[in-house]
């Protein structure tokens, strides 16, 4: 049977022509490269919400994803929780959070001229890593429920369960944050609050606080990538600018537009890394995500789900 | 609005001019500029730790003896917060303002590489157990001095190992991270591979802090490989057997570099740790007799007292370092810097971390122990004379693993 | 005509007294002095094509990284002097200017500055995969103990992007610059040819980056590509830019020399948290006071500490 597991006594290889044998490690990397496209839009939502809508470029958007899973492994190891279970705790609790750095924070110069959000977010990065190191030391720490190495095999292709379960949950809440911001009211009065702000008031909603709301929002959301990150990884302070890079480079992919775009960065990315990866050579990982960047920014801005300006 | 600027600027740099000096005359002071924050923080602190623990026991015991009066070792440690520059900067400081007697290393090669060359302006011996590459000795410098075995031989214990397992592994895949440590560490493996028959399946580098090993791991079990040597980084390690185990990949064995020897590693992966091989040029075992802790099991004991870690080689080679210093100060009679520094390649005594003795490029040698964990312990299997312990060969697959199945 | 006369000679002054300190100040100073007045280069070549002509790039580490690696590859490689280094780190960063500008110019706002923040990193994974880069290992260069030579070049650089900046406010191309960050169209409309000036202010830019790379390189004697295309440099460089006063002749140099004191002073007093103090300095920086030190200082005089609560006013929601 195909399905059957390598072992230490496994004969399937002699079985296996090498074009089988080539078939099958392409259908895997490419799975994996979908799986971690999952992985990579629920990353990367928070991020392109916040920009897409409110303008504003959250340079910070991967230490929070970083304080979210520290706080996710807090309550898997210190309460049990388990990381997928307890989404919606560190989602509200990390939403608290972003809605405060908002409301007393970013606030303050959402007029200012664009980069000086780029210069706040930055700086916000730095003071988030360094509390980070002093409150939880530059020890790694992983998440590790009793189910995070399991896989199902469908054929000759191993599918990681987390995974499985973490790219159900970017659909999931991809697809909630299209429906949200296109169907309820609130969700309309964020997208009019970020094109006219005098227009949004009709809404009868404060823009203060519907700013810091979709603030909150997206942090809340990074959160939660946060959580699914540290089971499928590890978490220290200093993960979060590379996250970040990789979040740019997943929304804009994808295109700012239209939050569907997410899974499509998310999945583009995932698949040409892994294939570069598998391909190319196993350092050329970067050189594919980012030279896939530069070409998508010089070739089509708006990203592939994005209007063409 | 020039003038003020210009006056400002004027200030500044009039101000840096008058910084007071702060060190005391009679201490002998060894600087050092380490990573207490930043990407290499958790394994720089290591070496922080460990330079205060050995600085306090020297100090305790009497001090160093030099010609007839007994003086006091003082530290002054910076934290280059991972950044090679500012290390580089810090310890330009260290001998040019502060003017510390003596330098203590970086952790890591790179940093290694970079602040050797402020030791040989200065003229003032360094003696660093952080980096073990290749290049950091091979400018021939005077002045350099390193307490980690040559990256080049770390696997030979386990190659040798490998050729008298049964049944013998046939293919390897030999994977290592591209910093300068690892690449020199697969140039060293090659060979001893050839050498011992096997036949190398895989031989791919990948990038440093590389977080996704999916699409290697899929070439590993397609095809067939019975044994990986992984030459990488701590964090890229733990992805990889996390990796490996969420896709069913379980060869024969696997070795990794770094990461086996070290607690908190072991405490992360849990039970996931398990048959997984590394190597260790130190144990903290009661055969090393050493003159300041008693002996190497005493030195663990009293450092996890203090700290509430259990300290492995990085720990004990940054105790070696101070311990170094304080031999050769002895030796030589005085604290100038270029006594010290020929009394430093003339050293050879027994010390908590083995013999310390440098060869002419200024690297110790020490022969490497293989190590694997076994259960919730490190155990040394494999050492000069052979077998010390019976390894756990071939490694089941991760679904017949008889786990306890609670969490960690 | 004497104010102006009077603002040279002081300068001159100020350029001299400068000059002077590695005879007079320690190895200490002189290594801090380098460093800064290297970062001053980088914030001055940020000015003209972010401050000037109003496209913030955030990804300048690129031709610093290029400089660099043009005076590595030379020195450790081929065995070539360091002059030719430098012209080859040059070569690199113009033709890479002109190249990449032209494709990147067209994007606006941010789209601008993230493109330029991937180039960074593209170059970065490139890099590391070049084997005559040294890939990610990098390279050793020769060994030179003489920090007053490296002093004076990077003061002498400074120097020139200063008279260069200083030339520009005088020239046709600066007015050029200034019309397209004030309005694109407009100035193309009046007849500005806004790709060529765009593209060259680009690549005039890169170029002293480059230049303040390969010095960077030879100084330190040793550079790989996450040190050299270092992304944290591009934040520092706008930040001491923007906090002198962007589109100001001596602004960016102001911003570099006191927010260098701060930091140096921090990384070697409070240490374990110098880095959480430099970003607490920005956070608070860009609330109070965005527009720079050269503002705070005209406007501080008439409005007195409510200028920061003023600044807050204008920009916040």
């Amino acid at each position: 049977m195909r399905g059957k597991r390598p072992g230490p006594e496994n004969s399937e290889a002699e079985i296996q022509t090498n074009e089988g044998i080539a078939v099958n490690l392409l259908a895997q990397v490419l799975l994996n490269g979908v799986l971690l496209g999952g992985l990579y839009a629920i990353m990367a939502l928070g991020l392109a919400l916040v920009w897409g809508v409110l303008n504003i470029v959250n340079l910070a958007h991967g230490a929070f994803i970083m304080l979210g899973g520290y706080l996710a492994w807090y309550l898997f190891t210190g309460l049990g929780i388990d990381p997928f279970l307890g989404l919606p705790i560190t989602a509200v609790a990390m939403f608290v959070l972003g809605y405060l750095v908002q409301r007393l924070l970013l606030n303050l110069i959402v007029r200012a001229p664009m980069f000086n959000t780029l210069l706040i977010t930055f700086g916000i990065e730095v003071v988030i890593t360094y509390v980070a190191q002093l409150a939880f030391s530059a020890d790694f720490r992983t998440i590790n429920p009793s189910y995070a190495g399991n896989n199902v095999s469908l054929g000759p292709v191993i599918i990681p369960v987390v995974r499985l379960m973490a790219f159900a949950a970017a659909i999931v809440l991809t697809f909630g944050m299209w429906v949200f911001l296109l169907k309820t009211r609130l969700g309309r009065a964020i997208r009019a609050t970020a094109q006219n702000l005098v227009a949004a008031r009709l809404y009868g909603i404060e823009p203060r606080h519907l700013y810091a709301t979709t603030f909150g929002i997206g942090i809340g959301l990074a959160g939660m990538a946060g959580s699914l990150y540290g089971a499928v990884s590890q978490i220290n302070p200093y993960i979060g600018a590379t996250l970040t890079a990789k979040c740019f480079a997943i929304s804009i992919i994808g295109g700012l537009d239209n939050p569907l775009g997410v899974i499509v960065g998310g999945i583009v990315l995932g698949v040409i890394e892994s294939l570069a990866l598998l391909y190319v050579g196993a350092t050329f990982g970067d050189v594919a995500s980012f030279g896939v960047l530069v070409a998508v920014l010089i070739v089509r801005p708006s990203g592939l789900l994005g209007r063409t300006a | 609005m020039l003038r003020i600027g210009a006056s400002l600027a004027g200030c500044l740099l009039a101000a840096s001019l008058f910084v007071p000096d702060t060190s005391s005359a009679a201490d002998i002071t060894l600087g050092a500029s380490v990573q207490l924050t930043g990407p290499f923080a958790n394994t720089g602190r290591y070496y922080k730790d460990a330079y205060e623990f050995a600085v306090d026991q020297i100090n305790e015991k009497g001090g160093v003896k030099v010609g007839n009066q007994q003086s006091k070792l003082a530290l002054k440690i910076y934290d280059n917060q991972s950044d090679v520059n500012l290390s580089v900067r810090q310890y330009t400081q260290l001998a040019s303002q502060d003017k510390v007697n003596f330098l203590l290393g970086p952790f890591a090669s790179n940093f290694a590489i970079a602040d050797s060359a402020v030791s040989e302006k200065y003229r003032i011996p360094m003696v660093q157990g952080g980096g073990a590459s290749d290049q950091i000795f091979s400018r021939k410098f005077k002045y350099i001095f390193g307490t980690l075995a040559p990256a080049t031989d770390y696997f030979q214990s386990t190659v040798e190992m490998m050729t008298k397992l049964k049944p013998e592994p046939k293919n390897v895949a030999l994977l290592y991270a591209d910093d300068a440590f690892d690449v020199s560490v697969a140039e060293g493996t090659r060979p001893l591979l050839k050498k011992a028959g096997l036949t190398i399946a895989l031989d791919e580098r990948y990038t440093s802090n590389a977080t996704d090993f999916n699409s290697l791991l899929a070439r590993i079990r397609s095809a067939n490989i019975d044994a990986v040597l992984v030459a990488g980084h701590e964090t890229e390690i733990l992805n990889f057997i996390r990796q490996a185990q969420s896709l069913s990949v379980s060869p024969k064995m696997y070795s990794f570099t770094v990461g086996v020897p070290s607690a908190d590693f072991r405490k992360a992966l849990g039970e996931d740790a398990d048959f997984a091989f590394g190597m260790t040029a130190w144990l903290p075992s009661a055969s090393l007799k050493d003159k300041w802790f008693g002996d190497a099991e005493q030195f663990a004991k009293a450092y996890k007292a203090k700290y509430g870690y259990e300290p492995d080689y990085h720990a004990a080679s940054a105790a070696a370092d101070v311990e170094a210093f304080a031999q050769a100060i002895e030796d030589a009679g005085s604290t100038d810097p270029q006594k010290v520094r020929d009394a430093l390649t003339k050293l050879n005594f027994d010390s908590l971390y083995g013999t310390i003795a440098f060869a002419e490029d200024g690297q110790i040698r020490l022969p490497q122990t293989v190590i694997q964990i076994q259960g919730d312990e490190v155990v040394p299997i494999y050492g000069k004379q052979g077998f010390i312990t019976q390894p756990k060969y071939p490694m089941p697959a991760w679904n017949a693993r008889q786990t306890t199945g609670a969490g960690k | 005509m004497t104010k102006s006369k009077l603002s040279i000679g002081a300068t001159a002054v100020v350029v001299l007294g400068m000059a002077a300190v590695p005879w007079i100040g320690s190895d200490v100073v002189v290594q801090f002095g380098i460093n800064t007045l290297l970062l001053a280069v980088l914030a001055q070549s940020w000015n003209i094509i972010g401050g000037y002509c109003g496209y913030a790039s955030f990804g300048h580490s690129t031709f610093y990284g290029l400089g660099s690696y043009g005076v590595a590859i030379a020195m450790a490689q081929w065995n070539l002097p360091f002059a030719v280094g430098m012209c080859l780190g040059a070569v690199l960063a113009v033709i890479f200017a002109v190249l990449l500008g032209l494709p990147i110019l067209r994007l606006k706002g941010h789209y601008f500055a993230i493109a330029t923040l991937a180039l960074a990193l593209a170059m970065t994974a490139i890099v590391s995969n070049i084997a005559i880069a040294g890939q990610n290992i990098g390279l050793v260069l020769p060994p030179l103990n003489n920090d007053p030579l490296f002093y004076e070049l990077s003061l002498a650089l400074l120097v020139a992007a200063t008279l260069t900046i200083f030339w520009l406010t005088k020239s046709r191309f600066g007015f050029g610059l200034i019309a397209i960050r004030e309005n694109e169209e407009a100035a193309a409309v009046m007849g500005v040819n806004t790709t060529l000036y765009k593209v060259l202010a680009f690549a005039l830019s890169g170029l002293f980056a480059a230049l303040a790379g390969g010095i960077h390189a030879y100084w330190i004697t040793f550079l790989d590509p996450d040190s050299a295309f270092d992304i944290g440099l591009n934040v520092k460089m706008i930040i001491m830019a923007v906090f002198g006063g962007p589109g100001s002749i001596l602004g960016p140099v102001l911003g570099a020399f006191v927010l260098s004191a701060i930091s140096e002073v921090l990384s070697s007093e409070i240490t374990t948290v110098a880095g959480l103090f430099f970003g607490l300095v920005v956070v608070a920086a860009v609330v109070l006071m965005p527009r720079g030190l050269a503002d705070l200082f005209r406007h501080f005089r008439v409005q007195g500490w409510r200028y920061f609560l003023n600044n807050i006013k204008s920009y916040s929601l």
